[in-house]
């Protein structure tokens, strides 16, 4: 009871933020939470089932040409090209999915890495999308509406990785991460699972693009496409705790204030000492800081020299 | 709830974190937020050498007066790291929390796009000096002024000339990448050979960082135009001289780049192949171009390369007219109001080291460009409006030379 009065209390407190904040704040907010909500969305189907997708780069690029096409092109609004950018994403992760999420194993990594550039390549010939020159967006002086926009999405995702994970579907996919055939024997019907997962991954992907393509007003297909985002993606969701709930928004956030943090102070050495943090990250909390958190519960400092022990590090 | 009390407080660390305000005494702040690391570090710095020099010796005559008062100008210069999204987010800081009176532009077009939003959205005037794509001016923002010239009118000098050269250069092979810029170029080319009477007989786009030219080449081989005209990035310059040399593809009289042949490193790394190459710049350092703070084009090149051991180019020049553009503003203006400013800024007329300084009713300037090219390792003005120098011309194949 008490930590959910805690988790709204915290909810208000950011969703206020416009009237305590100051414009730069809010600047950093909208970025912090889309890429936790990129982090997130990974999560469902990355952390769940354990399938690593590099697919999600372009589910967040076919969200922002979604969105870019729409309002550049056709002079729709903003929520129409949501949609649409939501629906090539949601239709992208299916077409991609079904075939190749019947495979097992690194099969499905390997397939997502080129999507990318693939998409990218493709976008950068077509007309309705500007071909290589990018598209620019109308432009809107409402950066409160971004930033509440960026937490709604945030709050929808987490919402949705909490029910998954008392659900029986959510329930489907960790057992699919812990023994594939055994869940297929108990009933589960991996390949709708993952599919699934993948699809619901793509959505919250493809809105945080659209969102930020208004936003930023210019996009062009080597920032919509950008496939260090997914890098990143998957580095704050492993980082806060693959598989929980809060785990990638928490880590999330703590990543977005250090790079933050590092560019401002030391700006040349901010992505040495960012691949630093990184490392002992992984060879300290090799699960994450969730998983961090409940182990200092339980043996203190210890932990740490357990899970070095454990994982043979 | 103690998870969550770490949680509150990395959240508000997070957003605790960067810029204090800067004092304002009878100082005028200037902010820009420049690539000083990162992939586009290497032309972010003459923003930020070019910013402090313009900067240091307009304080040095007395800075900038205002209803006879005087002002000393200070650079708040912030580094975005080559990365969009952290420029915008610095942008705006330097508008709301910094308090900057105005804006200086960061390099690069895309750069440029997604900036001038926020000197857009809070009514601060930025001038640039590092974006030079149409789009940028396309949009009908009152609030963003760009001294680098429209790239549609890059090759206008370079046709020019070509109708006062013998041999005569009857076709063209246009060659251009897919990007914003590059487009606009071959866009404007295209115009202005059809009204010289030019016939285009190769015309390819290729795909912006791709290094291989082989099919573009022979092409051209099997088609042998009289002139190539070319438009895209440094790096890929140099792979397309490198593969027409190993192909012995050739015009029969002459090729040029819009960019490369300017800067130490096409010459250093090209070697005795950079020879005989066209190309432009929209700026010289000659001592013709007067300046009222350094005197001329040539003296603020000496000092340039004394403070920073490094020669400007003309992206240097450019962001000194940045902040001179400012100081004649201001002065009209009789006020700090960024919107007189703005206004005053639209109808300044005003010579120095850099060009001839005034904006067009979209925010850009209009600038000729000088061809110039590498005779022998060295750089040399041919034309603007007429002959400067002798061209080597037409243009040695590659198996004929020494």
């Amino acid at each position: 009871m008490l930590r959910w009065a805690a988790i709204a209390a915290v909810a208000l407190l950011l969703a206020l933020l416009p009237l305590y904040g100051d414009a730069v704040t809010i600047q950093y907010g909208i970025n912090a939470l889309l890429v936790a909500v990129l982090a997130q969305a990974w999560n469902i189907l990355g952390g769940f089932t354990g399938y690593a997708s590099f697919g999600n780069s372009t589910f967040y690029g076919l969200g922002t040409y979604g969105t870019a096409i729409a309002m550049a092109q056709f002079g729709l609004p903003f929520w129409t090209g949501l949609l649409l950018g939501a629906a090539l994403a949601m239709l992208c992760a299916l077409l991609v999915g079904i075939p190749i999420l019947r495979l097992r194993g690194p099969y499905f990594a390997i397939a997502t890495l080129g999507l990318s550039a693939a998409l990218s390549a493709l976008v950068a010939n077509l007309d309705i999308a500007g071909r290589n020159i990018g598209l620019i967006l109308p432009l809107t002086r409402n950066d409160t509406l971004f930033y509440e926009a960026s937490l709604a999405l945030l709050a929808a995702a987490t919402l949705a990785v909490a029910w998954l994970s008392a659900s029986r579907f959510g329930m489907g996919l960790i057992a699919i991460r812990e023994d594939e055939d055994a869940a297929a024997v108990m009933g589960v019907n991996t390949t709708l699972y993952k599919v699934v997962a993948l699809v619901l991954s793509a959505l919250f992907t493809a809105v945080a693009g659209g969102i930020h393509a208004y936003w930023i007003t210019f996009i062009d297909p080597a920032s919509a496409f950008d496939s260090t985002l997914n890098v990143r993606m998957v580095i704050m969701t492993v980082f806060g705790g693959p598989g929980t709930v809060l785990g990638p928004v928490v880590g999330a956030f703590i990543l977005s204030a250090i790079y933050e943090a590092l560019a401002s102070s030391i700006s040349t050495a901010a992505a040495l000492f960012f691949g630093i943090v990184i490392v002992l990250a992984v060879i300290f909390m090799p699960r994450g800081l969730v998983d961090l958190g409940w182990g200092f519960r339980r043996m203190g400092p210890r932990y740490l020299l357990e899970t070095v022990r454990q994982y043979r590090l | 709830m103690k998870r969550l009390l770490a949680m509150a407080g990395a959240t508000a660390l997070l957003l605790g974190l960067s810029g204090a305000a800067m004092a304002q005494g009878k100082t005028i702040t200037l902010g820009a937020a420049v690539q000083l690391t990162g992939s586009l570090a290497n032309t972010g710095r003459y923003y930020r050498d070019a910013y402090q020099l313009a900067i240091d010796a307009i304080n040095a005559k007395g800075g900038v007066k205002v209803k006879g008062e005087s002002y000393k100008l200070a650079l708040d210069l912030l580094d975005n790291e080559s990365d969009v999204n952290l420029g915008v987010r610095q942008y705006v800081q330097l508008v709301t929390r910094d308090k900057v009176n105005f804006l200086l532009g960061p390099f690069n077009s895309n750069d440029a796009l997604d900036d001038s939003s926020v000197a857009e959205k809070y009514e601060v005037p930025m001038v640039e000096g590092g974006g030079a794509s149409g789009q940028i001016f396309a949009r009908g923002y009152k609030y963003i002024f760009g001294t680098l010239p429209p790239a549609d009118e890059y090759y206008r000098s370079t046709v020019e000339m070509l109708g006062k050269l013998d041999p005569k250069v009857r076709t063209v092979a246009l060659v251009a990448a897919d990007d914003s810029f590059d487009v606009s170029v071959a866009k404007g080319t295209r115009k202005l050979l059809e009204k010289a009477g030019l016939k285009v007989v190769v015309d390819e786009q290729y795909r912006e960082n791709s290094g291989d030219f082989s099919s573009i080449l022979s092409l051209i081989k099997s088609r042998q135009p009289d002139a190539i005209l070319w438009s895209g990035h440094e790096p890929e310059a140099l792979n397309f001289i490198r593969q027409a040399k190993s192909l012995n593809a050739n015009p029969k009289y002459f090729y040029s780049f819009t960019v490369g042949v300017p800067t130490a490193d096409f010459r250093t790394a090209l070697g005795k192949d950079a020879d005989y190459a066209f190309g432009m710049t929209p700026w010289l350092p000659s001592e013709r171009l007067t300046d009222e703070w350094f005197g001329n084009a040539a003296a603020f090149a000496t000092l340039y390369r004394q403070k920073y051991g490094y020669d400007p180019d003309y992206h240097a020049a450019s962001a000194v007219a940045d902040v001179e553009t400012f100081v004649k503003a201001i002065e009209a203006a009789g006020t700090l109001d960024p919107k007189t400013v703005r206004d005053a800024i639209a109808k300044v007329d005003f010579h120095c080291l850099y060009a001839h300084v005034k904006y067009a009713a979209n925010g850009q300037i209009d600038l000729p460009q000088t061809v110039i090219q590498i005779q022998d390792g060295k750089l040399v003005a041919i034309y603007a409006e007429s002959l400067i120098n002798k061209p080597l011309y037409p243009i040695p194949p590659w198996d004929k030379r020494g």
